[in-house]
C-alpha cells in the first residue's frame, strides 16, 4: 500500500515497523523516511474524509505530529504499521469535520443507492487485493441499505443520532441496523 | 424524503439492549457512537488490553476501504509546517543517533498494576533465605539480616512493554555489579531475534549487558567500566536483535521493553 522510497540509509523497502521503531526512539531520519513514503497515500485518506483541501493539509500536519509522539504505542502484534497509520489519518480527518460548522448540514443519505467509491483505487498488492475481496464479498451479503449506512459512518463520522436524521429513521433502526450489520460482518471475515 | 421501510428483524431487541465488548469496540472504530461514549472508551484503551485487542480486529476488518484509496500528492509545505510545529530547523541534518535522544525514556509513567507486581516480587526477596546445605557453602554471601533489608543497595526496575505490562524485572545489585533479570514469561520471537539487555546511562550511547532469557531469571553481569552508570536515571532496555555477534556494539532493533533504575 506505501512505497517506501529513500535517499536515507534506511533504503529502499524499509519496512514500515522498523521505521516506527526507530520514530519512536526520536530519530528524525526515519521519520523523515516514513513521512516520504506515506505522506501521499495519507492525504488521499483525509482528502477522502474532508473534501476541502486545506482542512485535508491541516489534518496531515495534525497525523504526523501525533506519529511522532505516539509511534511507541504501536504494536506490531495487533495491527500493521500500513493499518496503524491508515486509521490515524482517517480518525484525525474525522475529528476535523466533527469539528467543522458545516458538517450541520450534512447531506441526507439516499440509502437506496449504493455507489461505488469514486476515489478507490485497483489494488496494488496481492494481500491488499484479497483483503479488500474479502471485505466486499463480506458487505455484499449485508441488505445494501445498511451496507451504505455503514459505509457512510465510517467514512463521514456520522454518528448514530446523525445517521437517524439523515435517513429519517428511528434511532433505534439505525442501531439495530449497523450492530447486525457489524455481527455479519465480523461473522464473515473471521468465521 | 420518505421514512425507509424497516425489515421485520428490525423490531427485535438487538438495537436497544446493550451491546457485547465486541460490538462496542465495531461501533467505536465505526464511530457511531456519542462523543462522550467515544471518548470514554478511547480512556478505556489505556487500560484494557482486551478490547485495545478488539478494536484493532475492527480496525483490520475495515482496513481494505483505506488501502483502496488513491494516493494524492502532499503539498510540500506540509512538511515545512510539521518541522515548524516540532521546534525543527528544517536544515539542520536528521539525528545521527538513534539513541542520543533519550527524550522516549523519560517519563515513563509506572502504573499501578506494574507496582503490585514490584512489591510482591521485593517481597519474595526478602523473605528469609533456606538454610545452605551442610558442605555446600551459600553460592553468595548472605544478604542483609532480616529487618535491616530496607538498608540493601538492590532496587527493582520494571521493564515494561509500551502498553505498560511488565516484560522483565531486573534487580540492580550495585555493589557487585550484577543485574538479576526475572522475566514474565512470554513466546519466541516468531522472526528468530533475541531479547538483548542494553543500559543507557543519561545522554550516553548504550552498552550492551549481553542477552536475557524470556522464560527463567538469571544473573547478568555487568562490564567493570560500566558499572558506574548503575545508578538512578540510567535506562535498562531490551531489544530484539539477530543472534549472531551478541553483545552487540549498537542496537538495530525494535525496543520490546524498558525501565529507568529507580534510586
Amino acid at each position: 500500500m506505501f512505497e517506501a522510497h529513500t535517499r536515507s540509509r534506511y533504503g529502499e523497502g524499509t519496512p514500515l515497523e522498523i521505521l516506527l521503531a526507530q520514530v519512536a526512539l526520536g530519530n528524525r531520519e526515519a521519520f523523515d523516511c516514513l513521512y516520504r513514503g506515506t505522506a501521499n497515500k495519507l492525504f488521499g485518506i483525509c482528502l477522502r474524509v474532508l473534501a476541502e483541501r486545506s482542512e485535508a493539509e491541516d489534518t496531515l500536519q495534525d497525523v504526523f505530529t501525533t506519529v511522532w509522539r505516539k509511534a511507541a504505542q504501536f504494536d506490531a502484534t495487533r495491527a500493521s504499521a500500513t493499518t496503524w497509520l491508515a486509521m490515524i489519518a482517517r480518525n484525525k480527518a474525522i475529528d476535523r469535520l466533527r469539528s467543522m460548522p458545516a458538517r450541520q448540514a450534512r447531506a441526507a443519505l439516499e440509502l437506496a443507492l449504493d455507489v461505488e467509491d469514486p476515489t478507490a483505487s485497483p489494488p496494488q498488492q496481492a494481500q491488499t487485493a484479497s483483503d479488500r475481496a474479502r471485505l466486499e464479498r463480506c458487505l455484499e451479503l449485508l441488505e445494501p441499505r445498511r451496507r451504505s449506512l455503514v459505509r457512510a459512518a465510517f467514512f463521514d463520522g456520522s454518528t448514530y443520532e446523525e445517521l437517524a436524521t439523515r435517513v429519517q429513521a428511528p434511532l433505534g433502526s439505525i442501531k439495530s441496523w449497523i450492530r447486525r450489520s457489524l455481527l455479519q460482518l465480523r461473522q464473515c471475515l473471521d468465521p | 424524503m420518505s421514512s425507509p421501510t424497516l425489515p421485520p428483524e428490525d423490531t427485535d431487541p438487538v438495537g436497544s439492549e446493550p451491546p457485547s465488548d465486541e460490538l462496542l469496540a465495531g461501533e467505536f472504530v465505526l464511530g457511531v457512537l456519542d462523543p462522550t461514549q467515544h471518548r470514554n472508551l478511547r480512556g478505556r484503551m489505556d487500560s484494557d488490553r482486551v478490547f485495545t485487542n478488539q478494536v484493532a480486529a475492527w480496525e483490520r476488518r475495515f482496513a481494505p476501504w483505506l488501502s483502496d484509496i488513491e494516493p494524492v500528492e502532499a503539498p510540500a509545505q506540509v512538511w515545512t509546517r510539521i518541522c515548524q510545529r516540532m521546534g525543527w530547523n528544517d536544515r539542520e541534518p536528521a539525528e545521527r543517533s538513534l539513541w542520543r535522544s533519550l527524550r522516549f525514556w523519560r517519563g515513563v509513567a509506572v502504573l499501578s498494576a506494574i507496582v503490585a507486581v514490584v512489591a510482591i516480587w521485593t517481597s519474595l526477596l526478602r523473605a528469609p533465605r533456606p538454610p545452605a546445605v551442610a558442605g555446600q557453602p551459600p553460592a553468595q554471601p548472605s544478604g542483609p539480616p532480616p529487618g535491616q533489608a530496607e538498608a540493601g543497595v538492590k532496587t527493582v526496575t520494571p521493564l515494561e512493554h509500551d502498553d505498560g505490562t511488565p516484560g522483565w524485572l531486573a534487580s540492580v545489585d550495585r555493589s557487585r555489579g550484577t543485574v538479576l533479570v526475572l522475566p514474565v514469561p512470554a513466546p519466541a520471537d516468531p522472526q528468530g531475534r533475541v531479547p538483548e539487555l542494553w543500559l543507557i546511562p543519561p545522554g550516553k550511547a548504550p552498552r550492551s549487558l549481553g542477552l536475557v532469557s524470556t522464560n527463567q531469571s538469571h544473573t547478568v553481569t555487568v562490564p567493570a567500566d560500566v558499572r558506574g552508570a548503575l545508578v538512578a536515571g540510567s535506562v535498562l532496555a531490551v531489544t530484539l536483535e539477530p543472534p549472531a555477534g551478541v553483545p552487540h556494539a549498537v542496537p538495530t532493533g525494535p525496543i520490546i521493553a524498558k525501565g529507568a533504575i529507580r534510586s
